[in-house]
């Protein structure tokens, strides 16, 4: 092969020149936030397949498509009941800034949906600015205490998340300023590496014990969620409705994260795609569908994704990167801020050094001052506003007066690995591939 | 033990509705009269004594399941058995005495109050301690006080492998042995706070111990922080 001087090579290209320098200069796994950065089959690899003669549509902007939805209904007394199925996913204080913070909870407040602390205990303002507050039990415990699970609407025991299934938080030194050391009982300035597994239980039996505890701590009033990073989801899901959840969170590998070893970004956990298909397959094969409600979460940017979600047989969404884009994240101000990090607005990920130019993921007082609370809010607001409208389209589009009747059968999947994946027929199609067309397929190639 | 006091018996009781009842008697004490009650039968049930966070005085009266007593703050709880896992978890201040051994992660992210436990205590024993004091005047298991932030662990018998694996500000006060210490744990002498510390728990928890028997395990802090120059202590960093 003729050898051009100026082509890298293919095997050693750029990219990977970088990456080995760089753990040359560090002596360790690089980390990074954001998420992972492969090319994955998602659900923009599906296309709805609206009314026509077979079925009548809705009025695309009149009719009625409601949008409600009640979790948590099947042991707590007092489920939660949102006016969208697009919550907020759990981000604590220390990845994001006060300000971030307090504006999902007013965002969120405004726009019916329920926010979540995230790792680090819940702050007297996460209460304060949130309607509806989930309050998540992590292996960490960081701030956990029976006061504020009185004070929560929902509970929610993380096992894992999306951007690094199997192995818990991280938040360096220059984040744990002295407000977030004191609300997690650390020493100031530490690298926080948080533990994976919990400290007082291990397997699905015992989790079982840990959910009734929690019940009994809340008189069995409060919904209690079970969060899981995507892997082994229809195992995962089944123990999960098994130990007693009120709701099955699950979050696939695009799921994000303020600071992650990027090596398991990117080689950990299945797409979110894969993941709810999964998921949804346990519940039916237990049935438990719709009794056991399913959160889906992990790379879900629009209304049009959330709606494929649940046609995929999720009950709801959660968002956490979108809604941190939706505050200021990646917006093109401060540019120079950018550069001297060596990124660009809209390619940044560097929120584990915690100087985000726009002031959502950092502790630095003045780049703080940056995020306005009230205007900040405002954008999450109109950005759930928009993502239930596209929500609504879709399914007034499909026929459905409300958005939780979109099902698989208003899915048809563009590319031959999005099919499989899901099990949903091929554009063009009218069944379901099985493994003699794939054989088939092979052969004719 | 307990009699003439108001008492409920468990074995003809949902875990429900023994928790409702304790809870009905916690939120009826004020303070400067707190409530005294008896469990009877506890039969090794799980989540006895859970979520209370008003004063209450509780003598549970046989050996109890997980959790007993976890996430609960201002209450005093004494068990006539032994306890499975999690044995007052997350308690936020009061005092819980066992009278029998532990199973694993007994007081685990405790955060305040006072746990005795009169026996042994299994595997991770203490671990994610944010604060508060663990006494077993026995062993206790593998990794304990695996993570712990703050607090203090004080072991009367010996302690097995993994001892104060990745300590933060927390410290054990160890009579025994440890069949090893955790990744950056070190052995420390005692100074005055400690004595003066140890010398007040043991007068508390009422048990003939001598803080001159004891030695100190801390944090050798190498972990804080990620350091290029000590690449070996960061592979075997959990």
């Amino acid at each position: 092969m003729p050898i051009d001087d100026r082509q890298p090579s293919r095997i050693w290209d750029e990219s990977s020149i970088h990456d080995i320098q760089e753990k040359a200069r560090l002596g360790r796994y690089r980390i990074r936030a954001f998420s992972t950065s492969r090319a994955l089959p998602t659900l923009e690899d599906l296309t709805f397949i609206p009314s026509g003669l077979t079925r009548v549509p809705l009025e695309g902007y009149r009719e009625t498509c409601s949008t409600e939805i009640t979790l948590g209904g099947r042991f707590a007394g007092k489920p939660l009941k949102l006016k969208t199925p697009i919550t907020i996913a759990g981000m604590s204080y220390g990845a994001l800034s006060r300000n971030a913070k307090e504006a999902l909870g007013l965002g969120a407040s405004a726009a019916g949906t329920s926010t979540c602390t995230g790792d680090g205990g819940m702050h007297p303002t996460d209460r304060e600015y949130s309607q509806t507050l989930v309050y998540q039990c992590l292996p960490s415990r960081y701030g956990f205490n029976p006061h504020d699970v009185m004070r929560a609407d929902a509970i929610e025991i993380v096992v894992g998340q999306g951007a690094k299934p199997g192995t818990g938080g991280l938040l360096l030194g220059q984040k744990v300023s002295p407000e977030i050391a004191g609300m997690r009982d650390l020493p100031d300035g530490v690298d926080q590496r948080s533990p994976c597994r919990h400290p007082d239980w291990m397997g699905p039996e015992d989790l079982a014990i840990k959910i009734e505890e929690l019940r009994e701590a809340t008189d069995w009033q409060k919904p209690i969620y079970v969060k899981l990073g995507a892997a082994r989801v229809y195992e995962d899901v089944k123990l999960a409705a098994k130990a007693g959840a009120d709701c099955v969170v699950v979050d696939g590998m695009e799921g994000g994260t303020a600071a992650s070893p990027d090596v398991l970004l990117d080689h950990t956990g299945i797409p979110t795609l894969a993941a709810i298909c999964e998921a949804a397959r346990a519940l039916e094969d237990m049935g438990l569908t719709g009794e056991v409600q399913l959160i889906a979460c992990g790379g879900i940017k629009s209304g049009v994704d959330a709606a494929k979600a649940l046609a995929l047989g999720a009950d709801a969404v959660a968002i956490g990167t979108a809604a941190i884009i939706a505050l200021n994240c990646n917006a093109p101000l401060w540019l120079e801020d950018y550069e001297a990090m060596g990124t660009r607005a809209g390619a940044c990920h560097h929120c584990h050094t915690g100087r985000c130019p726009v002031g959502v993921a950092t502790q630095d007082p003045e780049l703080v001052k940056r995020l306005n609370v009230q205007e900040a809010a405002e954008r999450v607001e109109n950005f759930l506003h928009a993502m239930t409208l596209e929500m609504q389209i879709m399914a007034r589009a499909c026929g459905k007066s409300h958005v939780g009747n979109l099902d698989r059968d208003d899915l048809r999947a563009l590319t031959l690995e999005s099919a499989l994946v899901t099990g949903i027929p091929l554009a063009g199609m009218r069944q379901p591939l099985v493994p003699q067309h794939v054989a088939s397929l092979m052969g004719a190639l | 033990m307990g009699a003439g006091l108001t008492s409920f018996d468990c074995n003809t009781h949902t875990t429900r509705e023994i928790n409702s009842w304790l809870r009905q008697h916690s939120d009826a004490s004020v303070l400067g009269e707190t409530l005294s009650v008896v469990l009877l039968n506890p039969d090794s049930r799980h989540n006895l004594g859970v979520g209370l966070v008003k004063p209450l005085k509780i003598l549970i009266e046989g050996p109890v399941g997980y959790y007993c007593a976890g996430l609960c703050d201002g209450i005093e709880v004494e068990i006539a058995g032994g306890a499975g896992w999690g044995l007052a978890e997350n308690l936020m201040g009061g005092k819980v005495v066992l009278h029998g051994s532990a199973g694993s992660a007994a007081g685990a992210t405790m955060r305040g109050g006072l746990v005795v436990i009169h026996g042994d205590a299994g595997a991770r024993c203490g671990v994610a301690m944010k604060g508060g004091t663990l006494l077993v005047t026995g062993d206790v298991g593998v990794m304990s006080s695996f993570m712990m932030q703050k607090g203090a662990l004080i072991i009367g018998g010996d302690a097995d492998h993994a001892l104060g694996d990745s300590l933060y500000e927390g410290k054990i006060y160890l009579r025994g042995e440890a069949a090893s210490l955790g990744a950056d744990a070190r052995i420390a002498e005692l100074n005055a706070n400690d004595v003066a510390f140890l010398s007040g728990t043991f007068l508390q928890a009422g048990v003939d111990f001598s803080p001159d028997d004891f030695k100190k395990v801390e944090s050798a802090r190498r972990l804080y922080n990620f350091d290029t120059k000590e690449k070996e202590i960061w592979k075997q960093a959990l």
